[in-house]
């Protein structure tokens, strides 16, 4: 038994370091096949074998390839390219025009999206539909393609103009504001004492499959009863000073973050794409607005625990 | 636990979380005896945590009728002593979490000990639920879509794109309720719970119907005269994306009644009405899209970056098309490649080899004209159709609308537009769930224009199978299916499973983008 475990983690020993060593190659191979002139020193110097000189070439041409895409991508957030669609029906023989839009955020590159156009129209080459894309469905770009990529009317000869950069700027903007947002909401549950994304989520999967239950008050018609201890209990603790934070959430797109406290109290939040907190409702348990907690609450989407607390 | 006899007259309030189920209840038995140990009493357990207490009360030892308790004695007592507490019971769960042993036990103790007097409504839906979550693929969900009704007023609104401006609905658990109950409570009596699944990014409304005025724990007992139809509809919201999944509740070989398809279409009739505020009215919009797996519906009509990116497109949604903008090295994606296609090898022999010719394929799997099969086919599928990624389709229908391909073909290239730019509007929005088996009056009249004398044969192809794309790109590997020359909706790229091809592409929607 003792033999076998021990073997088992001596293999597994190993192929960590097989995978670290493998990736230390994989990156000091493309360290010296970026090296600038290096391509001249091969073609030029003698090799010995020359199909290995043509392999060499062909891998610093791809190395330089990748440089120079990834230089574009880095410094211009938003990128096109073509794609070969391999149906064999598809329109105008599967030419695609592929835009692609990197979303940074804290110095990392974290998402990349695409959208894809054919034309589908052989009289109007210029306009472009949208084939495919990788939008998730918070962002509105049917609303975005409407206003910027009108589809012309078969039976209109003139065309409509189609305006291709307003629809990959507002697009960009659209889905690096929704990333910020979403930044900024695992902050503020940082802030809250909640613990970032990754530690929350792996806590509620320890815990209960079953989520929060929306309605558990809606037909808890006879608990009516108590509701007045519960009205006074929220009232009292109200003017004291509030309690801890012990949830922040927002929905997916990050429009509504709701905020709940120990004591009781819920507030919901508006938020503009921009982020900053526009409306904001905060009632306690029992039902009561809180005005001057909901006062505070307006402004950025930053320090809103801060504001909350303060 | 008698209804008192001034709650037995017709009413209209909804059925409360608390009312309870007799522990005999055909539905109970059902959906508790469905679910597996560890679910059963991770259920217990939250039924006795504090929130739901209310909600779920089990049978204690204050709770016995010391005059009844002699009567008692002989039927019920014998096996489970009631407990004294809550904190108690929840010992006792915790205790049988830590051993082993079968799932009759636990069932037992539930219905025969612990909640001896009912299961309550909620303890109904929470393990109903429960069932769901364990199962993912145990009902088959229809997906909607809750679409703006054009509004010549808001049309110009609609439009911009501000900074503060809302394109999906808006979903808010409470108000969203109110409205529901609103609009059902005339119509008959329900039971809601909705929750936020904290797993999948999903938010479940369950409501049980009960068909009667009534809304009294004695009335919720009887079975009502509909003896076998299913009593309760699910409804799925993704969280962030305007789709829901409308589903009935069906106990294995449950056949599904006139009776209960009609309840159910009052609740989804609801559905949208409950959402629409003053100046933003929904409907419901069909996009041709069922499966039963939750997961591939998740991936279709879900929130993520998958939706409009289906078959071979989804290279770009799972990074393996592009690179991370500052990932510079080139040398080693080579050999991730050959590591998956040597992973793929090795499983193929595993999997059903088709019927004939096993030991063939065994043998030329090494040839390269299986490797350029295997490109094809990841060149085609991309990511996508993988037998064992959960994704699956069980069934996907197309209707060919494509002239009979004897006559020469005029039209070809000249009309590659068509589908997208028939200017049809007010039959778009109408259009409510077109079946593939019969054309609509304006869609022959359309083949008819289209195609003047040319032939068009009624055609229809349906794929069943657990996985469909998984198993049509195992034909294009096997070299059943020329990878070359099948049609691209083929590979599921166009993410419904039923539509209508023309000039071998699937019609989309007019004027509407992919996956909105």
């Amino acid at each position: 038994m003792d033999t076998i475990e021990s073997l088992d983690s001596d293999i597994s020993d190993i192929r960590a370091q097989i995978a670290s060593l493998k990736a230390r190659r994989a990156n000091l191979s493309s360290i010296v096949l970026s090296l600038p002139h290096l391509s001249t020193h091969i073609s030029q110097g003698r090799v010995a074998d020359e199909p290995q000189r043509a392999l060499a070439l062909k891998r610093i041409a791809a190395q330089q390839r990748r440089i120079t895409e990834n230089t574009y991508r880095a410094c211009a957030g938003a990128t096109a390219y073509k794609v070969r669609d391999p149906d064999p029906h598809a329109v105008n023989n599967g030419h695609i025009l592929g835009v692609r839009i990197e979303v940074a955020i804290r110095g990392r590159f974290i998402e990349t999206y695409h959208v894809h156009f054919n034309r589908p129209n052989p009289r109007y080459k210029l306009m472009l539909k949208i084939h495919h894309h990788t939008i998730p469905s918070c962002i509105p770009l049917q609303a975005l393609r409407n206003k910027w990529l009108p589809v012309t009317d078969k039976d209109k000869s003139v065309m409509v103009e189609q305006k291709l950069i307003e629809f990959g700027k507002t697009l960009r903007r659209e889905l690096v504001a929704w990333h910020l947002r979403t930044e900024a909401v695992d902050k503020l549950r940082v802030e809250a004492g909640l613990g970032d994304k990754g530690t929350r989520e792996k806590e509620e999967r320890e815990t209960a499959v079953m989520g929060k239950v929306l309605n558990a008050f809606v037909s808890s018609d006879d608990e009516d009863e108590d509701e007045d201890d519960v009205d006074q209990d929220a009232e009292s603790q109200r003017r004291n000073a509030h309690e801890k934070i012990i949830d922040v959430d927002a929905d997916m797109g990050v429009r509504e973050i709701s905020i709940a406290w120990s004591n009781g109290l819920t507030g919901v939040f508006g938020v503009t794409k921009d982020g900053n907190i526009d409306k904001a409702a905060v009632t306690t348990s029992g039902g009561v607005r809180v005005p001057e907690v909901a006062r505070r609450a307006l402004g950025r989407i930053e320090g809103l625990v801060q504001r909350l607390t303060a | 636990m008698a209804p008192t006899a001034s709650t037995t007259g017709p009413d209209f309030k909804n059925i409360p979380h608390s009312h309870k189920l007799p522990v005999t209840h055909r539905e109970v038995v059902r959906t508790l005896s469905k679910l597996s140990r560890p679910s059963l009493i991770s259920l217990a357990l939250q039924w006795l945590s504090k929130k739901n207490r209310d909600f779920c009360r089990p049978f204690l030892f204050g709770d016995e009728d010391p005059n009844l308790e002699d009567e008692l004695e002989d039927e019920e007592e014998g096996e489970y002593d009631a407990a004294h507490s809550f904190e108690e019971l929840q010992e006792t769960y915790k205790e049988l979490a830590a051993r082993k042993g079968g799932k009759k036990e636990v069932l037992d103790r539930i219905l025969e000990g612990d909640w001896r007097t009912g299961i309550s409504m909620y303890q109904l839906a929470t393990a109903e639920i429960q069932h769901l979550l364990d199962h993912p693929t145990a009902l088959r969900w229809t997906a909607k879509r809750l679409a703006r009704i054009p509004n010549s007023k808001s049309a110009v609104q609609d439009m911009e794109v501000t900074n503060d401006s809302e394109h999906l609905p808006r979903f808010q658990a409470q108000t969203f309720m109110m409205n529901l109950a609103k609009e059902l409570t005339p119509l008959m009596k329900a039971h809601y719970l909705i929750t936020r699944i904290k797993t999948i990014p999903i938010t479940i409304l369950r409501v049980y119907i009960h068909d009667s005025p009534y809304s009294t724990e004695a009335s919720l007992a009887t079975t009502t005269s509909s003896r076998d139809s299913a009593k309760a509809v699910f409804f799925v919201w993704p969280n962030g994306s305007p789709f829901v999944y409308v589903s009935l509740a069906t106990h294995l070989g449950q056949v599904v009644g006139d009776n209960g398809r009609h309840l159910r279409n009052v609740v989804q009739q609801a559905i949208p009405k409950a959402f629409s505020r003053p100046s933003a009215r929904y409907q419901l919009a069909s996009t041709n899209f069922t499966a039963r797996s939750l997961s591939a519906l998740l991936a279709y009509r879900g929130p993520g970056k998958s939706n409009a990116a289906a078959g071979g497109w989804s290279i770009f949604a799972d990074h393996s098309f592009s690179q991370n903008a500052l990932d510079f090295i080139t040398t080693q994606k080579s050999a991730a490649l050959d590591k998956s296609t040597a992973g793929k090898e090795g499983a193929t022999p595993g999997t059903k080899p088709g019927p004939g010719r096993p030991k063939r394929q065994l043998e030329d799997s090494e040839t390269p004209e299986v490797k350029r099969r295997k490109e094809v086919a990841e060149g085609r599928f991309g990511s996508s159709a993988k037998a064992n990624d959960g994704r699956g389709i069980e069934r996907f229908e197309v209707r060919i609308d494509d002239p009979f391909p004897a006559l020469p073909s005029r039209n070809g290239h000249q009309f590659e537009e068509t589908s997208e730019l028939d200017p049809q509007p007010a039959i778009r929005s109408r259009r409510g769930r077109p079946s593939p088996l019969n054309r609509t009056a304006t869609e022959a009249a359309e083949n008819d224009d289209n195609a003047m004398n040319s032939w068009v044969p009624d055609v229809k192809v349906v794929f069943t199978g657990q996985h469909v794309f998984a198993g049509i790109r195992e034909l294009v590997e096997q070299g059943v299916i020329d990878g070359e020359k099948m049609p691209g909706w083929m590979t599921g790229e166009a993410g419904v499973t039923t539509g209508s091809v023309r000039n071998g592409r699937i019609r989309g929607k007019k004027g509407g983008v992919l996956g909105l």
